[in-house]
């Protein structure tokens, strides 16, 4: 992106935005991606009408497999697991969502904290993010859950808890590279508040890759919203693809079904994000087009 | 090179301070009655209450009670497991080496496959032979390992006959030699394969990722004009110097591996460290929750100072720098 600070930013970010968008249909990955995370964000929003079964409703047959009837067949106490996995979209995209964007709002703070004012901020800060790296956090976020019982918005903060170090590292880079460039002097001798600084000078050019950076988030939390679910530990209230799979383990031996489209979906969704993320980061940077950028 | 050692012995320490108390802070929160909370959903008898009060110093102020906890951790004592009958540091080291033998066979797959694969995709002429290998590792990377395991083992386990479906091995085992090292192999094949198709193929991208800038190295270009073939290039020059990168990840791998290690020990019934947390976290066994997951923060920081220190060992610019 150019680095000249623009004097209408509004009108210049909305057609930054709007090209934006037509390049990444242009890349491969990025329109794959793309077309994908919009599907699933329509099935989770037109579940309720498109579902054939409500997610509670119980139909006389258990463990059938797939069929016309039942798309991709019933689970042990005769629910359509085709209509679970359209319910399912919601709880994973909200938390993968939710997560995402705390993990960026924690990560941010600190991150421009640490990169922008540098000094004694910096190191302390620097020290809590390696804290957060070296620990097997997911473990301590699985103790909270088990220790507090699983409710919705615990489960966004304990996987926001657990991603955002990476956000936050990205952004202390971004901030510590572009507050050294000239337009960043230019506007300190200019006089400009430290907020103008921080968030109309540099956060602007810093914004791609961050957005690169929160997709590839998402698709983390997503990873780790399963695995609770996994374990037994999402929300009772709300049906999730992870949870499919826990009570799914028990039927190994005789409903295949069971385990295959759950996990398959969580695959997509993950797929998804990747292929967006990619296709973001190689409108961003050109170089790393071979369809490798920006994983970790 | 000692004082190098000693500094990152001594940033250590904090570290796990910090976790203590964060972890008894958890346990203090939880709603309800603390020794209820401490023994789990069992009825506990008015004399082994007492003990916990007293043990724990329950009607002293918080602080009080978490310098009595962090007393205790230092000399070992996690606290007694009501459920198992057992102190929880006894356990913990029962489990631990079959949570470290899961995990260092897995790397030890995992490592050459990524290589492997990452240099098969970072030097090949022909883009479609990326592609693919790019496509792989993007595929593999999306799988949850927990689902990937229970695929394989309603393929290979459950259709096939070929793996157990779960355990480490039989109830009884007559085996002997040769014949019980087979036996155990069959037994990890499966958890094994699991762990390192979704870790190798991470290891593979970064490798892909390390070998192509390696090529775009002048050194690269000088081995080429004194007339090395493109074998010899690739495992004299590539393979060494792009393989750096891969090592500082596995090494601090090691903390998510023990993270993985929950789910996949799940899937597997696999009775190390994150079966036991799980299972202590079915039965609301709090204390040895607590002690699993501080050990679990131990050994990962412990680790992670093994390895600083290592690379100090081997590249000197670390450690005047640091």
């Amino acid at each position: 992106m150019t680095e000249l600070t623009t004097p209408n930013p509004a009108q210049t970010t909305l057609s930054r935005w709007r090209t934006t968008v037509g390049h990444m249909m242009g890349t491969r990955h990025g329109a794959i991606g793309t077309v994908i995370l919009l599907l699933l964000a329509m099935t989770a929003i037109l579940a309720p009408y498109v579902a054939p079964y409500t997610p509670l409703q119980q139909t006389t047959q258990s463990l059938a497999p797939p069929s016309a009837a039942f798309f991709f067949g019933t689970d042990n106490i005769g629910r359509d697991l085709f209509s679970l996995l359209l319910y399912g979209a919601q709880s994973s995209l909200l938390v993968g969502l939710g997560a995402a964007l705390a993990a960026l709002l924690v990560g941010g703070t600190i991150g421009i904290l640490a990169g922008y004012f540098r000094g004694r901020v910096e190191v302390v800060l620097m020290r809590v993010i390696e804290l957060f790296q070296t620990l097997p956090v997911i473990m301590l976020v699985l103790c909270a859950v088990a220790l507090f019982g699983s409710s919705f918005s615990l489960l966004i903060t304990a996987v926001a808890l657990a991603i955002w170090p990476m956000e936050a590292r990205l952004v202390y880079g971004q901030y510590i590279k572009l507050r050294e460039r000239e337009f960043i002097a230019a506007a300190r001798v200019a006089d400009l508040s430290t907020w103008h600084i921080i968030f109309r000078e540099i956060l602007p050019n810093a914004a791609q890759p961050i957005i690169v950076q929160v997709a590839l988030d998402a698709s983390i939390a997503i990873l780790i919203e399963a695995g609770l679910g996994f374990l037994g530990l999402s929300d009772p209230s709300m049906v999730s693809w992870g949870q499919l799979l826990f009570v799914a383990q028990d039927y190994m031996d005789s409903a295949w079904w069971m385990s295959v489209f759950p996990g398959a979906a969580i695959c997509l969704t993950v797929i998804g994000l990747n292929l967006f993320a990619d296709g973001l980061n190689e409108i961003v940077d050109p170089r790393s087009s071979r369809g490798m950028g920006g994983l970790q | 090179m000692l004082r190098f050692i000693l500094q990152r012995a001594l940033y250590a320490v904090p570290l796990i301070f910090v976790i203590i108390v964060v972890m008894f802070s958890l346990l203090y929160l939880i709603p309800g009655d603390p020794v209820q909370a401490l023994v789990g959903d069992y009825p506990v008898p008015p004399a082994f209450r007492a003990a916990i009060e007293e043990k724990y110093r329950l009607n002293d102020p918080f602080f009080v009670q978490v310098g009595n906890y962090l007393a205790s951790v230092v000399q070992g004592d996690f606290g007694f497991s009501y459920q198992h009958q057992r102190p929880v540091l006894d356990l913990i080291l029962e489990r631990a080496p079959r949570t470290i033998l899961l995990a260092s066979v897995g790397f030890a797959v995992a490592i050459p496959l990524g290589m492997l694969v990452g240099v098969l995709g970072g030097t090949t002429t022909n883009p479609s032979v990326d592609k693919f290998w790019t496509t792989t590792a993007l595929v593999a990377y999306a799988v949850p390992t927990f689902w990937l395991g229970q695929l394989l083992v309603m393929f290979f386990a459950l259709r096939l006959g070929w793996f157990p479906t779960q355990g480490i091995g039989p109830l009884v085992s007559r085996a002997h030699g040769l014949d019980w090292l087979l036996e155990r192999v069959r037994y990890l094949a499966l958890p094994v394969l699991a762990f390192a198709i979704h870790e190798g193929m991470r290891f593979a991208r970064i490798m892909r990722a390390s070998v192509i800038d390696t090529l775009a190295q002048g050194y690269i270009i000088t081995a080429r004009a004194k007339g090395l073939s493109r074998g010899q290039i690739i495992r004299r020059h590539v393979l060494r110097n792009s393989s750096l990168p891969l090592v500082t990840i596995a090494g601090y791998a090691f903390g998510s591996a023990l993270s993985g290690a929950v789910l996949l020990e799940t899937v597997f019934t696999w009775p190390g460290l994150g079966l036991l947390l799980v299972d202590s976290i079915r039965l609301r066994d709090n204390l040895t929750v607590i002690g699993v997951v501080i050990f679990s923060a131990f050994a990962v920081i412990l680790m992670n100072l093994v390895v600083d220190i290592l690379y100090a060992l081997l590249d000197p610019r670390i450690r005047t720098s640091g």
